[in-house]
């Protein structure tokens, strides 16, 4: 137990996140996003999500990975609705890190909050501790009524029964574009060469996706708009998503 | 049997070591078949290498916007439809039920071979033939009418089809002798075309530049979810409220919030039917303001003076003050545009709502502007004329010949009117009156249960095909569809079909449409495009021009600056004016709601309900999933002691279903509303026996200007039948409650 509080303090240490290569980050702006749902299916294509079927929806056991949550304000006929797509927060200071026994949820040197399925025994102790809920159990093993399987996409894992899933800011995506730096003889990435499946077809250009570690990129652009804030930002998770509030104007 | 491979096989698979990557994906498919295959192909095809990606463009069919896509394969499978960044239509991004387009091309209900009734007419009884015998009866039957002379008894019926494939179908039923080929989509707006057609004399629809306004005032149109091009104005909205340093406003009239409603910064509750009315007081008051500057001022004034604010405040429920406020502001914004469509296009006077909604325009000169209405070149292609779009109207002829002595054949295209139109036209009574009923889809569905013989047609993705965007995008734009893979069954495309058939009727039929495939034709209509536009007509040429299309996906001119006369627009307009008052079926005191059906964004005209994914994503504004619903005003609930999931029995003067109720923040008291899409009886195992079709107990009201279905024309009555459901869906708390979720409250910046 000491060695894995030790463990954890050491990690914990101010200034562990300026070591990282890249720190990747999302902006969601609120004044564009529609909540068509298009980054929805985008997920679900691209991270081979199984449809759980009615039943199971009906228990909430759905898994999505992206959904858009509404908020309703005032009474008809002065009535407003708010989207806002809530997804994995790949917080810095991660609250399901700090509860996963096999460690099988953890940061990686990209700043992402990573979920390694044969790791995870499945005590849901994660989700729990999540204060978006944006984690997912497979209460079964799901199967595809033939021939849907050919769809999967064969660079990410089909997950079991047992194993607890989320966003993983398209790291197969991630992965890809590291590669092909590699291979173009390039130290880095380009700012906006790894675009994740929801980032890619959001139709109104809502989201942005890139380093933060570089002051020039796009999405550190955004992240120093005003209107960018945290969702929950008093419990301190310090998520790497950054929301751009909605503008309202009145009258 | 399953196609599952079970742990020591994929060991022994991976094992041999010699198979690389990709190994898992082939052994899968080999250990389907007896004989199993190490290496199962040594000479792969030139696009295809195992682990790599390759990706194709073609053109989405999911709705009719015609957005152009990219599909990702690997190793022969499709694996993700994405936009086409080079498409002007949607710019690279894709909605929710486009993506889904995966789930038509696998879906295990697929029509596998041609299908032969065995059992009585409309029971949904059929045994497989081979394609021999299913194009020889065909063609047998064909041939016979052709030779009596009497092929006009003939009937082709198909849904929205655009490009050459349109153009095939058209040169087929010529040549055959008939002259009764007709299309029939349910979101066809016939009352825009009919209404853009009295003002500005044109048979395409306009731009409507959305991107480069500052106010969009939008009259019951969901642009952002259902109308017309959604991601194309998605992408503009986008720009409307970011791209620039000043922040573009949105206002949305309509009876019941839609997704554009919930994004507008206003919206204004009017009574159904109300719109164009609205639309005339704010020009009223633009001209009384002395805010509209043009020569023909007085003529306008005169032609607005019965609509001024006060008159029609009561009649749409706003108020004289807010109109004059948005009207102000609609005339003072640089540039500003109106935009009409869904349900206040679907009224009795749906037609006038919609020439309001250009009066509007013409009086806040945005007609001919950047940000206002564009409008779209003459096209290049002959196959520009117009459509055969039927009206309900014209359904409604076609139904009544159908019924008559003379109809011999039909010929149903990928449609499902027994589930797109409602039951008081008698669709399937239609259908079944028909001697001999031919169906080509690649599902079974409603409307193919009634036919003889079926056809399976490939998916869009397994098919040649070509499409011209309507509306356009203000310049002339075409793409090329190509199959992204080999077709999965033994299915083939609408045009081979046609071709051969043709080419086994005889007579003149193959020496005046020669082709030997849909590819085949494709190319050499294409050619004469490129002979038309370059001076180079060598087949060296052509074959370059055509590898471009198809490597970018899209062909398209530079846009050049579109003018009308002015004058004559604004004399068109006035002598269109004049509004009716809306009727509604069904009287006020006992049919007590307006019901108003909308486009799910899911399902659109119910065609997706058979897409697992389409099922399981949450509506955008009730996040339900699976089922229908019947959304109420929270104080009509309250009033009638109605909850969350008791199912209501509705009740139209010509039909009744039952379906649970959601209780909608915004709507008005007077109208409920549902999603269209559900209620299938037979569209294979995710849609069957889900919900109802609210299409189904609308009322026969037709708009009087354009003969489309009027379909927020209905009245309706809602009882409790005692009976309660668990809605699903993934909303918990759809309030804030202090949470600051939204980032709204000081503190937070």
């Amino acid at each position: 137990m000491s060695t894995a509080l030790e463990k954890f303090k050491k990690y914990r240490k101010p200034g562990y996140y300026d070591k990282f290569d890249y720190h990747w980050t999302m902006s969601i702006d609120l004044d564009r996003c529609t909540g068509c749902e298009a980054c929805v299916v985008a997920c679900q294509a691209e991270n081979n999500l199984p449809i759980v079927g009615e039943q199971q929806f009906a228990m909430r056991r759905e898994i999505k990975w992206i959904r858009i949550e509404r908020y309703w304000e005032g009474e008809y006929p002065d009535i407003k609705l708010q989207f806002i797509p809530m997804l994995c927060q790949h917080c810095d200071q991660a609250p399901c890190e700090i509860a996963c026994p096999v460690f099988a949820t953890y940061h990686n040197q990209d700043g992402l909050n990573t979920q390694v399925y044969n790791r995870c025994i499945g005590t849901r102790t994660c989700a729990v501790y999540c204060p978006y809920e944006v984690r997912f159990f497979n209460w079964f093993t799901y199967e595809w009524d033939e021939p849907l399987e050919q769809q999967l996409n064969p660079d990410v894992t089909v997950r079991e029964k047992g194993v607890m899933e989320k966003c993983t800011f398209c790291i197969q995506r991630i992965r890809q574009a590291k590669d092909a730096a590699k291979d173009d003889s390039r130290r880095r990435v380009r700012d906006g060469e790894i675009k994740p499946a929801c980032v890619q077809s959001c139709p109104t250009e809502a989201m942005v996706f890139g380093d933060l570690n570089d002051p020039d990129s796009q999405v550190s652009k955004m992240a120093r708009n005003p209107r960018g804030y945290h969702v929950l930002e008093e419990l301190n998770t310090t998520p790497s998503i950054v929301y751009l509030k909605r503008v309202h104007t009145d009258g | 049997m399953s196609n599952k491979i079970n742990r020591r096989d994929f060991l022994k698979f991976v094992g041999a070591g010699t198979l690389g990557a990709g190994a898992g994906f082939l052994a899968a498919d080999a250990s389907k078949m007896t004989t199993e295959f190490l290496i199962p192909q040594v000479n792969l095809p030139e696009d295809y290498s195992p682990g790599i990606a390759t990706w194709y463009h073609t053109v989405c069919t999911q709705c009719s916007a015609g957005c152009g896509i990219s599909v990702r394969t690997r190793e022969g499978r499709a694996k993700k439809i994405e936009g086409n960044p080079s498409h002007p239509v949607n710019q690279g991004r894709l909605c929710a039920l486009g993506q889904a387009g995966l789930n038509v091309l696998y879906n295990p209900d697929r029509i596998k071979t041609p299908l032969l009734r065995d059992g009585e007419r409309g029971s949904g009884s059929f045994s497989p033939i081979s394609w021999d015998q299913a194009l020889t009866t065909i063609s047998g039957v064909l041939g016979t009418l052709k030779i009596q002379k009497k092929a006009n008894n003939a009937y082709l019926l198909s849904g929205g089809v655009n490009g050459h494939l349109h153009e095939l179908f058209a040169l087929f039923m010529d040549q055959l002798g008939s002259k009764n080929y007709l299309q029939h989509e349910f979101s066809h707006p016939a009352s825009l075309y009919a209404a853009n057609k009295a003002c500005f004399d044109e048979d395409v629809l306009p731009y409507y530049d959305i991107r480069n306004s500052k106010y969009l005032l939008s009259f019951g149109a969901d642009y952002l979810g259902a109308w017309l091009s959604p991601v194309h104005h998605s992408v503009s909205y986008g720009h409307l409220r970011q791209g620039t340093e000043q922040r573009g406003r949105c206002v949305q009239v309509e009876a019941r919030m839609s997704l554009s409603g919930a994004n507008a910064d206003e919206w204004i509750a009017a009574r159904p039917g109300s719109e164009g009315m609205l639309a005339l007081a704010m020009a009223h008051s633009i001209v009384e303001q002395g805010l509209y500057a043009g020569a023909d001022a007085g003529d306008w004034k005169q032609a607005l003076g019965a609509y001024s604010p006060a008159s029609v405040a009561e009649r749409s429920g706003i108020s004289a003050d807010r109109i004059v406020r948005i009207a102000t502001e609609f005339a003072a914004a640089s540039p500003s545009l109106a935009i009409g469509g869904g349900a206040a296009g679907a009224s009795t006077n749906g037609t006038a709502n919609l020439v309001a909604v250009n009066v509007l325009n013409y009086i806040g000169g945005n007609i001919g502007e950047a940000g206002g209405i564009l409008f779209n070149p003459a096209s290049t292609f002959s196959i520009d004329a117009p459509r055969p779009r039927a009206s309900y109207q014209q359904m409604l002829k076609l139904f009544a010949s159908l019924r008559g002595n003379d109809a011999e054949v039909l010929i149903l295209h990928d449609t499902n009117p027994v589930f797109t139109l409602p039951a008081a036209a008698n669709v399937k009574e239609a259908v079944m009156a028909v001697p001999y009923v031919i169906g080509m889809s690649s599902f079974m569905d409603e409307t193919m249960a009634l036919a003889d013989i079926i056809l399976p047609l490939d998916t869009y993705l397994e098919a040649w095909g070509d499409n011209i965007p309507d509306p356009g995008v203000g310049f002339a734009v075409a793409s090329i569809a190509q199959p992204v893979v080999k077709r999965l069954y033994d299915t083939r495309s609408a045009g081979d079909i046609i071709l051969a058939l043709a080419h086994q009727i005889g007579g003149e039929l193959p020496a005046n449409m020669p082709w030997t495939s849909m590819e085949n034709y494709l190319m050499e209509m294409w050619r004469s495009v490129y002979r038309g536009k370059s001076d180079d007509s060598s087949d060296q040429g052509f074959r370059k021009f055509w590898t471009s299309i198809l490597e970018s996906g899209v062909w398209g001119e530079s846009p050049q600056q579109q003018d009308r006369p002015h004058q004559a627009m604004g004399r068109a307009m006035l002598s269109a004016v004049g509004m009716a008052q809306p009727s509604f079926a069904g009287n006020e005191s006992e049919y007590r709601f307006v019901m108003q059906p909308y486009l799910s964004l899911a399902f659109h005209d119910g065609r997706g309900a058979n897409l697992p994914w389409m099922q399981e994503l949450p509506d955008p504004l009730t996040s339900i999933v699976y089922n229908s619903w019947v959304e109420l005003n929270p104080k009509t609930a309250a009033e009638l002691a109605i909850g969350e999931g008791d199912v209501l029995l509705v009740e139209s003067t010509v039909g009744r279903f039952e379906a649970p109720a959601f209780i909608y923040e915004a709507i008005r008291p007077d109208v409920v509303a549902m999603p269209i899409g559900q209620g299938h009886g037979n569209y294979g195992r995710y849609a069957s026996g889900r919900g109802s079709n609210p299409i189904e107990i609308l009322a026969p009201e037709t708009d009087s200007g354009s003969g489309g279905l009027a379909w927020s024309a209905t009245r309706v009555k809602i009882s409790k039948t005692g009976r309660r459901v668990h809605v699903i869906k993934t909303d918990g708390t759809t309030r804030d409650l202090g949470r600051n979720i939204l980032g709204q409250k000081d503190g937070h910046a």
